[in-house]
């Protein structure tokens, strides 16, 4: 075949040439389309919200240079940043919750019983649901009066009157995360079910020949080999909580009070309804760097590349 | 190894599931019944099943043109999706120059989740004159980098020998593409379908950004407004809330496995 190949290019040098060309173009003109969507909404809008939160502009005045300006309102003049900011990271540490829920789950269903494949549609069903009208049945399992939460926890005899758990300082943001917990416990399962599935199985003939019994060998082989697969959950997870504006947005609206504001809730409340877009960009901004952070640091202790598709 | 009992582990996942489904359950006892919206002690099962709500949801909101709009916007995106990713996932099997440069990008844009740029963004398809239009709404999902590295893992699976072959066989670039990738990629496909029509239908920031008009709006935001003009007083948001899940559902129940496996090889929102 390469016989054949270079026999053509020896005979007509300018085909080759041109064909080479071609395949370029090609190849270029297939990756534009999707280049440009990328320019245009994930690369331009990261560059002008670091221009814009260096400036005082809304649509209706020009826009003036005005150095940290924003910067220092937020970090020194707004306390609902730093309860959202607060609030954000609760989210945030509340990942591993769901997670470690999640890796139970996995175990046991990756054990050989019947029926394990309905189970693990069944887990996962919550998933891909519409997050509105998650918020919307949460909301209501929650509610004071008629709430299923609270009928079950009188009919327990837990509580003597019922939570107002959303209307609550202390219930509202727990509600909120449990809600999202709820709906992430499936994802996080199947995660960990592919990184189970990875481990070979004779490390465990081995290890109980050895005489390790089944506390040591999760111990020893199956938690340290899940490394990647549990940071991986951890970094999406993450990701796909704090950035839950729906949920948030349809379960409280962020209140009460500002009890469940989160960044990305109180972000979309200055832009678009108090139409501080500066503003609001120098908190995208921070927002952007501190999930930037959270990954890079899970990404460094999971010795891995969690949250990157391979290369290659 | 050693025999130990079954039976804790069905119990622990039945339960779970139980866990997980009564929402579900509830939901759907009180679209058709309206019970223990006021009543209490709720029933367990439905005293009078009626399929009133769901005729009332009918009459309360524009549904049908909340449908249709997000119809038309899901149908866009998993059509532009299916087609970019693929010709981007394509060329990313092929090797050229600057081919490090264009993985570099993609993979940082992954690192940038879409709501932190949703300033600029509304900024941008202001001015391209695209806000409250289909295709303003539509157009920052057109692509996914997850769903073209999932085209990119399946044209790479096609064995070298096969491509060779239609090569010999005198077949131009667009013909093997066309005759011999797309074909042997249908799976990557369907992962791509079902994952961008879920991100699509579900999307809900996006669309309470970019539409004004009552005539844009899509059905999670229709939901948002009906919970808001009704509060939680009557079962026909809740038989609201199920008509809007049922499609997403169905069409998870039946496309799973496509849709796990677009999930685990990628895993992230685009």
């Amino acid at each position: 075949m390469v016989v054949a190949e270079t026999a053509t290019a020896m005979r007509r040098p300018h085909f080759a040439l041109r064909k080479s060309t071609r395949k370029a173009i090609l190849i270029w003109s297939f990756l534009a389309p999707s280049l440009l969507i990328f320019l245009l909404y994930r690369i331009l809008p990261l560059g002008w919200n670091v221009l814009l939160s260096f400036q005082a502009w809304s649509p209706m005045k020009p826009a003036v240079f005005i150095g940290l300006d924003n910067y220092q309102e937020m970090l020194f003049d707004d306390e609902v940043f730093w309860q959202a900011l607060w609030n954000t990271l609760g989210i945030i540490a509340s990942a591993p919750i769901g997670i470690a829920i999640a890796l139970g789950l996995a175990l046991l269903v990756n054990s050989d019983i019947r029926g394990r494949d309905v189970y693990r549609t069944l887990i996962f069903l919550s998933y891909p649901l519409m997050t509105v009208a998650v918020a919307i049945i949460w909301r209501w399992m929650f509610d004071e009066r008629v709430g299923l939460i609270n009928y079950v926890a009188r009919v327990l005899d837990l509580v003597d009157k019922p939570i107002p758990f959303l209307n609550s300082f202390t219930w509202a943001l727990p509600s909120v995360i449990a809600a999202n917990i709820w709906q992430m416990l499936g994802f996080y399962m199947i995660i960990i079910l592919t990184g189970l599935q990875n481990i070979p199985g004779n490390l465990y003939e081995a290890a109980a020949i050895d005489g390790a019994n089944a506390f040591r060998r999760f111990l020893r082989i199956t938690l340290p080999l899940l490394r990647p697969s549990l940071f991986l959950c951890f970094v999406i997870g993450m990701l796909n909580s704090v950035t839950s504006f729906d949920l948030v947005y349809v379960m409280t609206a962020g209140g009460p009070g500002r009890a469940t504001e989160i960044l990305i809730t109180y972000i979309y409340k200055l832009a678009f309804t108090q139409t501080r877009f500066d503003y609001a960009a120098a908190l995208t901004v921070t927002f952007f760097v501190l999930l930037l952070g959270v990954t890079w640091t899970a990404n460094r202790l999971s010795g891995g590349n969690a949250g990157a598709v391979g290369m290659d | 190894m050693r025999k130990y009992p079954r039976w804790p582990i069905h119990l622990a996942l039945v339960a779970t599931c139980f866990v997980m489904l009564v929402p579900f359950y509830w939901v759907l006892k009180t679209s058709i019944s309206g019970e223990n919206i006021f009543s209490y002690p709720p029933s367990i099962i439905p005293r009078h099943p009626n399929p009133f709500y769901y005729v009332d949801v009918w009459y309360a909101i524009p549904f049908a043109r909340f449908f249709l709009n997000s119809v038309i916007v899901s149908v866009m995106t998993v059509i532009a999706n299916v087609v970019l990713n693929a010709m981007a996932g394509y060329s990313l099997t092929q090797g050229f120059r600057g081919k490090t440069v264009v993985l570099m990008l993609f993979l940082s844009c992954m690192m940038i989740p879409f709501q932190t740029t949703i300033i600029p963004a509304y900024l941008i398809t202001g001015k391209l004159g695209l806000l409250d239009s289909y295709l303003g709404l539509a157009l920052p999902m057109f692509s996914t980098i997850i769903c073209i590295f999932v085209f990119k893992a399946s044209f790479d699976a096609i064995p070298h020998s096969l491509i060779d072959a239609a090569r010999i066989d005198g077949l131009s670039e667009w013909k093997i593409i066309w005759k011999v990738m797309i074909p042997l990629a249908k799976s990557a496909m369907a992962t791509n379908v079902i994952l961008s029509f879920i991100w699509s239908w579900n999307n809900f920031m996006w669309p309470l950004i970019a539409t004004r008009s009552a005539d844009m709006q899509t059905l999670p935001l229709g939901l948002a407004r009906f919970l808001s003009y009704q509060e939680d007083s009557t079962g026909a948001l809740y038989a609201f809330c199920i008509m809007v899940l049922a499609p997403g559902i169905l069409l998870f129940l039946l496309a799973q496995k496509e849709f796990v496996q677009g999930l685990t090889s990628g895993a992230a929102k685009g």
